[in-house]
């Protein structure tokens, strides 16, 4: 008896309290009937052997309650698989190019110890990674627990399957690259173009890493450091930045907003392009009060300390040029990030004047969707 | 050619799955407890683990397709089941599907 009872008790432990009883003693019926079946073969009692043999046939405790359970099989199932398994590929490879641009930096101001960057970098990938595909696995199980298919599951039209090919990173580059300022530049012919949501996805989780970062939730370890021939220097944001905190945290969820509301309606061309005017416009707002405050970043190295700072002296391309030849002592490495940051600022400013022509290019468009 | 075992094993148990339901259904049309009921099914030739037998009783039951009472016999407890008015008419509809399938399958085969 003490052997069935243990591999009942197993078995008990794993199903729900309300049909536990009268599970159990089904399950007790059945091994008996087996055992004296065997019995009757036999001739003779059966061994402690034996019985574990014939325990061993009906199952695993584990898995023999799972074949009393109700609702699905799997956490995710065979549905909605597919597009969990994008979402996740997806998810890391935006955050491995993250990682792999915070590594480039880190590169460019410290070869002192690239070893340990690198490494940072992996392990704040690999930490972040688990996080997105538990986060992930989560979202698709509980869809899949209240049989919940969202409509962009259910109804989808063949023309609006151009981003599902950005699961190949060779493509995102395309696609990132075709956005609107750089196709007015070049080639200002109408194009049609397949499912503008490509975009949209990319601006939005790219958006969305960049919220999380900013509000905490998730770390890029080694952002704030630089490597300097072994002494660490730390960097920390200059009082810009908490001011500006909450304006731009609410920009980036803005941003989002429109980026989601353009998923959901990928042809409201006119509708989205009246929101990114407003947003680009917010945008080159803030891009400009950040470039007046001037300063934007300290090093500290060792009590020592030099800023990242810059106006408009600095947008000089003879400066730019000698870039790379300046000393790589803390003052050295300051004013070429100084320099870098100076012309992100500016270029940003650029990019975000061309996407208010754009869009408003396209608000007086006879028919927006040629252009878009 | 022969064939793969490892394949052959796996298509012929999907191809057994649907069948296995309407032979339960059949065989309840008189009251069985779930070891007799296994020992029926095997003698017609359709060998089902009581592991995977039991909860597909409790899934019909519950779907009202069969009832069930515990009654003792020979010093224990055993559960009875047997074909609801419901699983009746279940059975007459899914057995006039499976003569479809068999006809339209004998003339392909």
């Amino acid at each position: 008896m003490d052997l069935i009872d243990r591999y009942l008790n197993a078995v008990a432990a794993q199903l729900p309290q309300d049909e536990r009883a009268d599970i159990i003693a089904e399950l007790r019926d059945l091994i008996l009937s087996r055992f004296e079946a065997k019995e009757e073969e036999l001739g003779r009692a059966l061994t402690e052997d034996e019985q574990e043999a014939i325990l061993h046939e009906i199952g695993h405790p584990l898995v023999v309650a799972a074949r009393y359970r109700k609702g699905p099989d799997s956490l995710v199932g065979p549905e909605l698989f597919p597009y969990w398994l994008f979402a996740v590929k997806a998810g890391l490879l935006l955050m491995l190019a993250v990682q792999a641009i915070v590594l480039l930096i880190h590169l460019i101001s410290g070869p002192a110890d690239a070893g340990q960057a690198i490494a940072q970098a992996f392990h704040g990938f690999i930490g972040t990674g688990l996080w997105l595909v538990g986060a992930a696995t989560v979202a698709a199980a509980a869809f899949e627990h209240y049989g919940v298919r969202p409509k962009w599951l259910t109804s989808w039209r063949v023309k609006d399957l151009g981003a599902f090919e950005l699961a190949d990173p060779a493509a995102w580059g395309a696609t990132v690259g075709a956005s609107p300022r750089v196709k007015l530049w070049t080639a200002p012919k109408v194009k049609v173009k397949g499912w503008p949501g490509g975009d949209y996805l990319f601006s939005f989780l790219a958006t969305g890493l960049f919220v999380l970062w900013w509000v905490g939730i998730i770390h890029f370890p080694g952002l704030m450091h630089i490597d300097f021939r072994g002494a660490e220097a730390t960097v920390t944001g200059a009082p810009i930045w908490t001011t500006l905190y909450g304006a731009i945290l609410f920009y980036a969820v803005a941003q989002m907003a429109v980026d989601l509301a353009s998923l959901a309606r990928p042809y409201a061309v006119r509708m989205r392009a009246a929101a990114e005017v407003v947003i680009a416009g917010a945008g080159l707002w803030l891009t400009w009060t950040i470039f007046e405050a001037g300063h934007w970043f300290t090093l500290t190295r060792d009590g020592e300390t030099a800023r990242i700072a810059g106006d408009w002296v600095l947008l000089d391309f003879d400066l730019l040029r000698s870039l790379g030849e300046g000393t790589r002592d803390l003052v050295g490495v300051a004013s070429s990030l100084s320099l870098i940051m100076t012309w992100v600022l500016a270029l940003s400013a650029i990019g975000l004047v061309f996407k208010i022509v754009a869009n408003l290019w396209r608000l007086v468009q006879r028919d927006p969707r040629a252009v878009a | 050619m022969s064939v793969d075992s490892e394949l052959f094993e796996s298509m012929r148990l999907e191809l057994r799955r649907g069948s296995l339901v309407l032979a339960v259904l059949a065989r309840l049309r008189e009251e069985r407890y779930g070891y007799t009921l296994r020992q029926a099914l095997a003698s017609d030739g359709l060998e089902m683990e009581e592991s995977t037998l039991y909860p597909l009783l409790r899934r019909l039951e519950n779907q009202g397709l069969l009832t069930s009472e515990w009654r003792e016999e020979e010093r224990r407890k055993k559960r009875f089941y047997r074909l609801s008015p419901m699983g009746e008419a279940m059975l007459s509809a899914l057995a006039g599907e499976w003569r479809g399938i068999n006809a339209s399958l004998d003339k392909i085969l």
